[in-house]
This record gives structure tokens, C-alpha cells and sequence, in this order.
């Protein structure tokens, strides 16, 4: 049964060889193309993430949704202790957030003002990396500020020139200092570049009165894949009335855009495999129609038509994992290959900057589960593309199909 | 022994084109015969022989194969026994295409089960006495007629069927090819002792065999 399937397949070139190819090139296509946008999506959250954001955050109960002095974390040093001890953990930071006024001589401006441990956020951030002009902080900086270009800019300030704070301290007493800009940045993130500027936490601490208090701690993990369980272990570490955030909440309005996007993709994809599928189905339709007389003549022989069945079934088979199967390895071979030599597009970093693209390489993800399920979905269409020529043939009895013309 | 009893047949029962295409057929074939059923076009040959060869079930009376009755058996049970007892020979399109004509003589041992040594020694016995062992590799679309014909032959007794069912075998040959076929299917039936019923309006089919049966409108007009 078996070589007779094969031998089918040999002799009816037509129909194996377009459904050979065009089950091949939709499989190789697929994975390249899931590869492509799952590669793209997870640098960009990743580039995202190691801009600012982190994997994980720990905050006081209810600063994420409603961010006050009321909710900051307390007795800092015990909570970063604890954080040593937990595994998978790569680095951790404590942030303290405050809005203030920023005022030149010539304009004024709102800014987040934020409090950082220099030397341990280089670690969870590209903060320091994205340095235009000047230099990052260090640990004995005092009224020092590293500012975004774009608010400099605003504030129509540069590199040496003072800025005068006003705000109000962690007790909602007066707060004000002067502030020289000892560096720019530009991460590319506009909003971002055009409300942050940065202080040693050590100095702001006393301005502020936050010394031992953070808005929030910053962490990377060794694996943003397995933040949520990080997460966990950090929630049952840490005592009650402080929240983990993973970069899931933390990004979600990103997450969701990748999230419609991924589905504008499959959509698009599935518009395509429809076409497919019923290009498989004519040429399998065609095929079989065919060969009614000398389906007819096997059953006249004595097969049965389960054996029929069968026998059509296992040719569909056979084409199906055979063109499928390669089309994986090539797909497999071409998304491994340009994950390791990714294509290269000049000036994209520069366009799409706003985006979390920093670099001119497009991210390609080669993922074995997503492969095979990839494949899966074109194995499955060549099955569905075969029941209704089937079901077609059924309905002849055997003197019928040999008379057949 | 193939027994019939009283058999009718009818397409499109009940409808405006409602034919009788066996009417109250009653015959006896006995094991070895070389029989012929003629009668003119549309009398009802076709139809018989399908119904011998459990292709097509009829409306009533009993048609038995030994000791088997094959008017009560399902679909199932006909096609295992159209594999097993029966070997088949139709007008035209008798090959696989796929398969080439050693292939296609061996094809229906091979679904029977034999060993693949005893089909090679098989199918290189019949494809001797149908001459068509120096033929063996080629392919279906390669072989004239006659040869088609020949391999069909081949492959219906191959598997040694208790019967021979040849529906017209020789309608698309000239005579010389038509001759040439009946004559080996002659010394199958005398070597091998194989039952052959023909369903033919050939001279020289009606001539070689040795029983004749008419079939008019439906029944049997002479046995
Ligand atoms: N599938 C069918 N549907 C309806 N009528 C049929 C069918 N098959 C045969 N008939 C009718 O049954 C009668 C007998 O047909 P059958 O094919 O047995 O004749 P035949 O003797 O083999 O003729 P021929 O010599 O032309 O092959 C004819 O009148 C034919 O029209
Ligand atoms: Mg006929």
C-alpha cells in the first residue's frame, strides 16, 4: 500500500510537484516570517526594557497606579539585602522619583527628577550609554544633573550651565536647589529625552529627606522569559505591602501593540493559507477526479474503500510531511542562520529609534516550539485540503467509477 | 460451480427508466468450462457478469460461487471475495498505470498476501504462457493493446481465481490480436484448469469457446 502511494505520487508529477512546492514555500515562509516579527518584538521589548524599564520592579502597594510619597518603599537597605539572596536576579537599583520644576534663565519646565545609585545603574539601565555630551554620574556627585537633551533643550540649557530646582520634599516640605548639568543623554525614547534628568541619590536623599526610601527598586534577570517566576520568589521574600511589577505590567501597553501586531501578522498569514490550502485541494481534486476509473478498477479488484480511503490519505500523507518536513529545515536552517548573521538595513536604527530599534540588524528569533507548531498548521491545511476530493470520490460505486469518463 | 437462480436485475426501479436488465436468469457454470454469453448490445451481458463477479448486488434470486451465496454478502464480504476468488478482465483500463506490467500481474497476490518469492516465480509462469515475459519492466502506456489485454489476463489468474470473469476482452483488437489472446486464455483454461466466463459478441470468441449461452432482453434464450 505504501509503494503504491509512493509510486502514485512519482507518477502524478504535476499535482506532487505544485503541492510539494507550494506546501514547502508556505512552511519555509511562515517560520522565516514568525521568526522575523517574534525576533523583532522580542528586541524591541528587550531594548525597551534595557533602556529604563527593567524586568522587574519592586514598589511600595499602589505606587504603580498611583505614584505619591505616601507609597514609598522604607527601610531600604534591609529590602536590598533581601533581594541579594534571591536567585536569578542579575542586578538591582533603587529609584527615587520626584516631579519638580526646572527653571533656566530663560524657560521653565516640569521634569521627573529622579534619585539614582550611579555606579548600580549602569547595571539595570543604558543610561550612562546613552551619554551625548559631558559625563554620567558618579557616587560623590552632589547638586549635579545628567539631563535629556530634548528637555535641555527646552529649557534651553547645555552641557555647565544652571538650572534652579523647585519641588517638595518626601514630607511635602519645600525643596529647592540649584543644579549644575554636568551631561546629556539621548536614548532615543522622546518623551523620556524630554522629561528626565537624573541626581546622585547619596546627595538627593538629603534634599529630599528620602535617605533609606526608594520609589521603586529596578531589576534585571538573568532570563526576562522567566521574570514572572523571579517575581514570585521576590513577592514571597519580601514582606506584605510591597508590589512586584514584572515588565509585562510594566510595558503593557507595549506588550499589547506587539500583541496586535503579531495578529495583523497571522491574519495576513492566514489570508495566504487559504489561498493555499484551495490551490492544494484543486490539484487534489483534479488529480483524483482523475484517476476515478482507475480508483474504480482497484476496488473492482477487491480493495475495499477504506482501503481507498487509505491509500489517498497516506499519499496526501506522505507529500505533506515530506514537503513540510523540508520546508521546516530550510525555514529552521534560514531563521538559526540569520539569527546569528542578522540582515542588516541601513539607517533603520535611525528611524525607527522610537521604537526600541537600536541597531541596523534585524532581529531574527529561531525558536524550536514555534517552528513546530508552524509546521503543524501547513501539515493540518494539507489534511483538510484532502477531505473533500476524498469525500468526492466516495460517492462512486466501483462499476460506476470504471465507467467514468 | 457458479449457480444462478432465478435473478432479476433493474436499474432506476420505480422510475419512468426503469430497465429489466436480468430477467429470471437461471444457469449452472461447472468448474473448467470456457463459456461464452452473447446476445446483442444491451441484453444484459455486462450486467450478468457484474453480478457473478460481485461488482454490482441484484434486486432478487440467489447466485451462489461454491458454497458461498453471494447475494447475502455486504459490501465488505464482496470485496474480499472479488479479491480472493474472482479474477477480472474488462474491455479497457485494466492497469494500474502506476505499476509496471510484472507489478500489475503480481498486484492482486500481492494484497492476498504471497510471499514476494513465490509472486516473482508466479507472475514469470503466466507472463510465459501470455508471452509477455520479455516485457516485464515496461510500463502500462508503453504497451499496445493486445498487450494491455494480455497482462490483464495475466494478473486475473495469476492469483488462480475459481473464476474468470472476461467482460468483451477482445472489443478494442483487431483479429489477429483478438485470436491471439483467445487462444492462450484457451490454454489457461486447459493448463491451469481455470473457469472462464466471456461476455462477448466476437465470432471468434463464440467460436473458440466450447458452451454458448444467449441472453435476450434480460433472460436466457438458449443455454
Ligand atoms: N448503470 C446503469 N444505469 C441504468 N441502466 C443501465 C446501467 N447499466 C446498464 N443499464 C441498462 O441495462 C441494460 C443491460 O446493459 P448491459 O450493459 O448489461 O448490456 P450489454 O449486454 O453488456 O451490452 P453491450 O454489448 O453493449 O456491452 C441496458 O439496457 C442498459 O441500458
Ligand atoms: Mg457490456
Amino acid at each position: 500500500m505504501f509503494s503504491l502511494a509512493l509510486k502514485n505520487i512519482l507518477f502524478y508529477k504535476g499535482r506532487t510537484l505544485t503541492t510539494f512546492l507550494l506546501s514547502l514555500c508556505s512552511t519555509v515562509l511562515f517560520v522565516v516570517y514568525v521568526a522575523f516579527m517574534d525576533g523583532s518584538h522580542e528586541s524591541m521589548l528587550k531594548n525597551s526594557l534595557s533602556i529604563y524599564t527593567g524586568a522587574i520592579q519592586v514598589m511600595h502597594a499602589g505606587h504603580y497606579e498611583n505614584p505619591s510619597y505616601d507609597t514609598l518603599l522604607e527601610d531600604l537597605p534591609s529590602v536590598m539585602q533581601t533581594l541579594k539572596e534571591i536567585e536569578g536576579i542579575r542586578a538591582s537599583t533603587p529609584r527615587l522619583e520626584s516631579f519638580a520644576l526646572l527653571s533656566s534663565e530663560e524657560d521653565s519646565a516640569g521634569a521627573m527628577v529622579t534619585g539614582i545609585v550611579p555606579e548600580s545603574e549602569v547595571l539595570v539601565s543604558r543610561l550612562k550609554e546613552a551619554l551625548v555630551k559631558g559625563r554620567y554620574l558618579d557616587s560623590e556627585d552632589s547638586n549635579r544633573l545628567y539631563m535629556g537633551e530634548e528637555l535641555a533643550k527646552r529649557l534651553g540649557v547645555d552641557l555647565d550651565d544652571e538650572v534652579a530646582l523647585v519641588g517638595s520634599a518626601t514630607d511635602y516640605s519645600f525643596a529647592a536647589e540649584r543644579f549644575q548639568i554636568i551631561g546629556l543623554f539621548k536614548t532615543g525614547l522622546f518623551e523620556f529625552d524630554a522629561s528626565s534628568a537624573f541626581v546622585n541619590k547619596a546627595y538627593f536623599d538629603g534634599l529630599m529627606l528620602s535617605e533609606k526610601m526608594a520609589s521603586s527598586i529596578v531589576i534585571t534577570v538573568d532570563d526576562p522569559e522567566k521574570a514572572e517566576t523571579v517575581a514570585e520568589k521576590i513577592s514571597k521574600e519580601l514582606p506584605e505591602g510591597t508590589e512586584v511589577l514584572t515588565w509585562k505590567k510594566l510595558m503593557a501597553s507595549m506588550v499589547q501593540a506587539m500583541e496586535v501586531d503579531s495578529l495583523f501578522g497571522y491574519i495576513s498569514m492566514g489570508l495566504f493559507f487559504i489561498v493555499v490550502f484551495f490551490v492544494i485541494m484543486i490539484f487534489g481534486f483534479i488529480n483524483i477526479s482523475g484517476r476515478i476509473r482507475e480508483l474504480g478498477l482497484l476496488r473492482a479488484l477487491g480493495l475495499r474503500s477504506s482501503e481507498i480511503l487509505k491509500l489517498l490519505l497516506l499519499e496526501a500523507a506522505i507529500l505533506a510531511f515530506a514537503s513540510v518536513l523540508a520546508g521546516t529545515v530550510i525555514g529552521g536552517y534560514l531563521a538559526h542562520f540569520y539569527e546569528l548573521n542578522p540582515i542588516i538595513i541601513k539607517g533603520m536604527a535611525e528611524t525607527y529609534k522610537a521604537y526600541g530599534i537600536i541597531s541596523d540588524e534585524v532581529p531574527t528569533r529561531f525558536d524550536l516550539f514555534t517552528i513546530a507548531w508552524n509546521a503543524m498548521v501547513v501539515l493540518l491545511l494539507n489534511f483538510l485540503a484532502i477531505f473533500y476530493p476524498v469525500y468526492y470520490i466516495r460517492q462512486f460505486t466501483p462499476t460506476e467509477a470504471m465507467h467514468h469518463v | 460451480m457458479v449457480r444462478l437462480e432465478h435473478v432479476h436485475k433493474y436499474f432506476n426501479k420505480d422510475t419512468q427508466r426503469e430497465v429489466h436488465a436480468l430477467d429470471d436468469v437461471s444457469l449452472v457454470i461447472e468448474d473448467g468450462e470456457f463459456t461464452v454469453i452473447t446476445g446483442t448490445s444491451g441484453c444484459g451481458k455486462t450486467t450478468l457478469l457484474n453480478a457473478i463477479g460481485a461488482l454490482d448486488s441484484v434486486d432478487s434470486g440467489r447466485i451462489t460461487i461454491d458454497e458461498t451465496e453471494i447475494t447475502k454478502l455486504d459490501e465488505r464480504e464482496r470485496a474480499a471475495l472479488r479479491l480472493q476468488d474472482i479474477g477480472f478482465v474488462f474491455q479497457a483500463y485494466n492497469l494500474i498505470p502506476v505499476l509496471n506490467v510484472a507489478e500489475n500481474i503480481g498486484f492482486i497476490m500481492k494484497l492476498q498476501g504471497y510471499h514476494h518469492e513465490a509472486i516473482e516465480k508466479r507472475i514469470r509462469e503466466v507472463a510465459m504462457i501470455l508471452e509477455m515475459d520479455h516485457r516485464l519492466s515496461a510500463m502500462p502506456n508503453e504497451l499496445s493493446g493486445g498487450q494491455q489485454q494480455r497482462v490483464a489476463v495475466a494478473r486475473a489468474v495469476a492469483a488462480k481465481p475459481k473464476l474468470l470473469l472476461a467482460d468483451e476482452p477482445t472489443a478494442n483488437l483487431d483479429s489477429k490480436n483478438s485470436q491471439r489472446l483467445m487462444q492462450m486464455m484457451k490454454s489457461l483454461n486447459e493448463i491451469e484448469k481455470t473457469t472462464i466466463l466471456f461476455a462477448s459478441h466476437d465470432d471468434y470468441v463464440m467460436e473458440m469457446s466450447r458452451r454458448e449461452i444467449i441472453l435476450s432482453d434480460g433472460h436466457v434464450e438458449k443455454m
